[in-house]
């Protein structure tokens, strides 16, 4: 057999390392929780209550009743490790979540029944909006490699309140996404109902969280053409990285 | 929500800007713009309202508020504003609501002596511009005050509903199972307890689903001279769990689902009633309204400071006050505050926070200053990315790459409840099958990617029943490597690079991994071998990885060819790999040197040329004129090919 040649990482595990990175160099802790989720803690913690027409907004894979004791979920977004790790420390809190999260729908060249997502969240005393835009700025500067300007628009999620769209433009650098608004992740300051249910008294603190898809953020950095070209184990895809 | 730009106006007025500055404002400060496009000579503007606002905004009244709000000026005519009454009432009509929580408000009214016909063509443009079928005239008219003030409406024709005492009587009831219905398109309903009706409480006729649906019990058609209009208000969630149930959403359901107010009934009546008597012609007889528990909407106390302090941007009180006088809140004057009370037509405005979010969006989020937080150190090491990583490195060291499978299985230990596809009906219990299945679909591109055998690892979560008492899911991080030698297949050989890969990470990592290697794939548990391995401390750093743009791969096949040839001692590889790519040309998907030896003073070089076009399926001629070419070139450059 001639010399070894190096084997690839998948581009994901590129991402969530080279975000981890950028993230713990300011204190942000790499947090995770279950795939297979309560309905508690996936829904009703984070303000989306039964029959309320919030839960559309997300196609939700079940567990059957005979498996489990008390509702399951595959979870829908990395979100519930919010609530989980409020419950379990107290402010201040940096967090990021990489995860693995599912939808329930049909799939296409952007839509696939799991996917990446990357949740972010800071609860202190006196957090606001431009945190959160300075957190943005910061990473999206150093995970693009230029100078970002971002922007936010109002937007609805219902455990935050004000929601905002972030959206971001790359002035420098040499990648495709320079010069131009692109649309990156929804974010907002935590809801004061997720707070309270979690422990965390509203009134003392605040926190700002956002979640973006990550596989949308390697749509960004390497130009992906099918997210289910990911998930497939082809190493045609895997090679090139 | 499609609106008309004429028919914003109606209530804008003068003041309504261009649609490229609407598109703006509401971009920026309130919702997204799916589009704009021109219909039949009408603008239509797509506004994709947000969830939150689909109380007060999926009508043409609520877009045109929110413009005018944005621009600081007045609705030239807001129909909530002006009085309204619901006069002369009529005895003729009487409602029975079986739970007041479910139907917060039942308001009617009768019409004598319509003509049904077409509906004018103003009408019938407006409806169409907005991808809604024209029905007759009282149907268009109830569409149309929907979409003016977001109020769902519906006629029945009077002389087919019960009425022997000369009193309609409804009901609103929640239906039992077992009972069915058949609605306005025709299409028949099983119903369950979850579904509330409106029923002809005389003949025990069910006359519609509540809030989603218009029954064909007393139709409204061409010979119909008599209606009753409903306008009624049906309770959030009961709505939804309904239309959830019968898998039914209308325009009505989504409206009742958001909440709207019940105070929005009479206005809604009144405006159907003028408008079908202008177009349709008739008297209206009177009209009823049952409304138990009058909604209130209790003013909010919200803090300058709050308001400040979660926005991080400075806004003074005098603006403040402003902004909500444009959203039509009143407010008082409080300590270090204020107390507003919203519209009603605004159910969603409840907590302070939704006033703050009220405040940023109309002053504008571009004015928040972007602030870096302090730099703090890292409180807490994450073992199971650390080790991972650790793994991963060790493994794409020894040339193995990584993949990441599918979390589903088309059979397997856990199933799900409702899968929507068919090859989703499963979670994986192990990696195993995974690993086997991606070794066999990667065989066959083993000399396009460029490896003499596949080897391959994924670190992913499995699912498996709960042991013991409880039910419940079993989730673990599992390790899978896998490793195919030969191109038919499995063969003891990859079993013995697994052996060895097993005792390479066991030495690097100081703990066994309790694995079990079985025909080609290695698999242990990473969240028992994390468990038992020492906690991390601090992240290894970071080597940035590739600098890649992803290149879509042709989904033809490829055509291998092998040359091998001898060259003078001194000429190096790289060399000969160059003349022979300038003479493959652009078919030549990837070249691999794969054997090199010297002899006498001569080196031999044996290399594997992959051919593979993004366009079409490669013949053996082509391959075999390039590789004509390619030898042509060689031996005129004076080397022998073997």
């Amino acid at each position: 057999m001639e010399n070894i040649q190096k084997g690839h990482l998948h581009p994901i595990s590129h991402m969530i390392t080279e975000i981890n990175s950028i993230f713990s160099e300011i204190g942000f802790v790499f947090a995770e929780g279950p795939e297979a989720e309560t309905e508690h803690y996936n829904f009703d913690r984070l303000n989306v209550p039964a029959d309320h027409s919030s839960r559309d907004m997300q196609d939700t894979f079940w567990f059957r009743k005979e498996d489990v004791a008390v509702p399951m979920v595959l979870r829908t977004h990395t979100s519930p490790v919010q609530a989980r790790y409020m419950e379990s420390h107290t402010p201040p809190i940096r967090i990021i979540v990489p995860g693995k999260v599912f939808r329930n729908e049909a799939t296409d060249v952007t839509h696939e029944a799991q996917f990446y997502q990357l949740e972010g969240m800071y609860i202190d005393k006196g957090v606001h909006l431009g945190h959160l835009k300075g957190i943005v700025e910061y990473f999206f500067s150093k995970f693009f490699k230029g100078d970002v300007e971002v922007r936010f628009r109002p937007s609805y999620f219902p455990f935050v309140e004000p929601g905002v769209e972030v959206d971001m433009r790359l002035n420098s650098g040499n990648s495709k996404l320079v010069g131009r608004w692109v649309e990156v992740f929804g974010a907002g300051m935590i809801h004061p109902t997720v707070l309270r249910d979690s422990g965390i008294d509203p009134t003392v603190y605040s926190g700002f969280a956002f979640g973006m898809g990550l596989d949308r953020l390697g749509f960004m950095k390497y130009e992906f053409d099918d997210v289910r070209t990911l998930y497939t184990g082809d190493l045609r895809f895997v090679h090139q990285f | 929500m499609k609106v008309v730009y004429d028919w914003l106006k109606e209530y804008v007025g003068d003041a309504l800007p261009p649609v490229e500055k609407i598109d703006e404002l509401l971009t920026f400060h309130a919702f997204e713009i799916d589009g704009i496009e021109e219909i039949q000579g009408q603008t239509v503007i797509d506004v994709k309202v947000l969830p939150d606002r689909s109380s007060d905004s999926l009508s043409h009244r609520g877009v045109a508020h929110e413009i005018a709000a944005l621009m600081g000026v007045p609705l030239a005519h807001d129909p909530f504003r002006e009085p309204v009454s619901l006069m002369p009432s009529t005895p003729k009509i009487q409602v029975t609501i079986h739970d007041q929580n479910a139907c917060r408000r039942f308001g009617a009214a009768l019409i004598t002596g319509v003509r049904i016909k077409e509906s004018p063509a103003w009408l019938r443009a407006r409806l169409e511009a907005l991808g809604q079928r024209s029905i007759n005239n009282v149907v268009d008219a109830t569409n149309y005050v929907m979409l003016a003030l977001g109020q769902p409406l519906h006629a029945y024709d009077a002389e087919k509903f019960s009425h022997a005492d000369g009193v309609w009587h409804f009901g609103v009831r929640m239906a039992t199972t077992g009972e069915s219905v058949t609605t306005l398109t025709k299409d028949a309903y099983e119903l369950t307890e979850r579904v509330q009706l409106i029923v002809d409480e005389a003949s025990h006729a069910i006359a519609g689903i509540a809030g989603i649906k218009g029954g064909a019990y007393a139709e409204v058609d061409a010979q119909t001279t008599h209606i009753i209009l409903e306008a009624a208000n049906f309770d959030a969630a009961v709505t939804r769990r309904a239309s959830q149930s019968l898998r039914l959403q209308t325009d009505a359901s989504k409206r009742f689902e958001n909440n709207i107010s019940p105070e929005l009934v009479p206005f809604a009546l009144r405006d159907v009633v003028k408008l079908i008597i202008d177009i349709a012609g008739g008297v209206c007889e009177g009209f009823f309204d049952t409304y138990p528990t009058p909604h209130t909407h209790a003013p909010v106390y919200v803090a300058h400071t709050h308001i400040t302090g979660l926005l991080g941007m400075l806004v003074d009180a005098e603006t403040i006050e402003k902004i909500f006088t444009r959203l039509s809140c009143v407010y008082e004057k409080a300590p270090d505050g204020w107390n507003v009370t919203a519209p009603f037509e605004r159910t969603d405005i409840q907590i302070p926070e939704d006033l703050i979010a009220e405040v940023g969006r109309v002053h504008g989020y571009a004015r928040v200053a972007s602030v870096m937080p302090e730099v703090v150190p890292l409180a807490e090491i994450n073992a199971r990315h650390y080790y991972s990583d650790r793994i991963r490195s060790l493994l794409v060291d020894a040339g193995f790459s990584e993949v990441i499978t599918s979390s589903f299985r088309a059979k397997d230990a856990i199933k799900l409840a409702n899968a929507f596809a068919s090859d989703k009906g499963y979670l994986r219990s192990s990696l195993r099958k995974n690993i086997e299945e991606v070794l066999d679909r990667n065989m066959p591109f083993a000399d396009l990617v460029g490896v003499s055998h596949v080897a391959l690892f994924e670190i992913g979560t499995i699912f498996n029943p709960q042991k013991g008492e409880v039910r419940g899911i079993d989730e673990t991080v599992s390790l899978a490597i896998g490793v195919r030698m030969k191109q038919q297949g499995y063969t003891p050989k990859d079993d013995v690079r697994l052996t060895e890969i097993a005792v390479l990470l066991e030495a690097a990592l100081g703990e066994p991994l309790h694995a079990h290697i079985e025909r080609g794939v290695l698999e242990c548990s990473l969240t028992s071998l994390i468990a038992r391995l020492p906690k991390p401390h601090v992240y290894a750093s970071f080597v940035p990885g590739p600098q890649t743009t992803y290149k879509p791969f042709s989904q033809y096949p490829f055509m291998t060819r092998d040359i091998a040839l001898w060259v003078p001692e001194e000429v190096s590889a790289s060399g000969v790999e160059e003349s022979i790519r300038a003479h493959a040309g652009d078919l030549l998907a990837r070249i691999t040197l794969f054997d090199t030896f010297t002899k006498e003073g001569r080196t031999s070089y044996a290399f594997r040329l992959v051919f593979q076009s993004y366009d079409r399926t490669l013949t053996d001629d082509e391959t075999g004129g390039i590789m004509e070419r390619v030898t042509d070139a060689l031996l005129t450059q004076g080397y022998e090919v073997r």
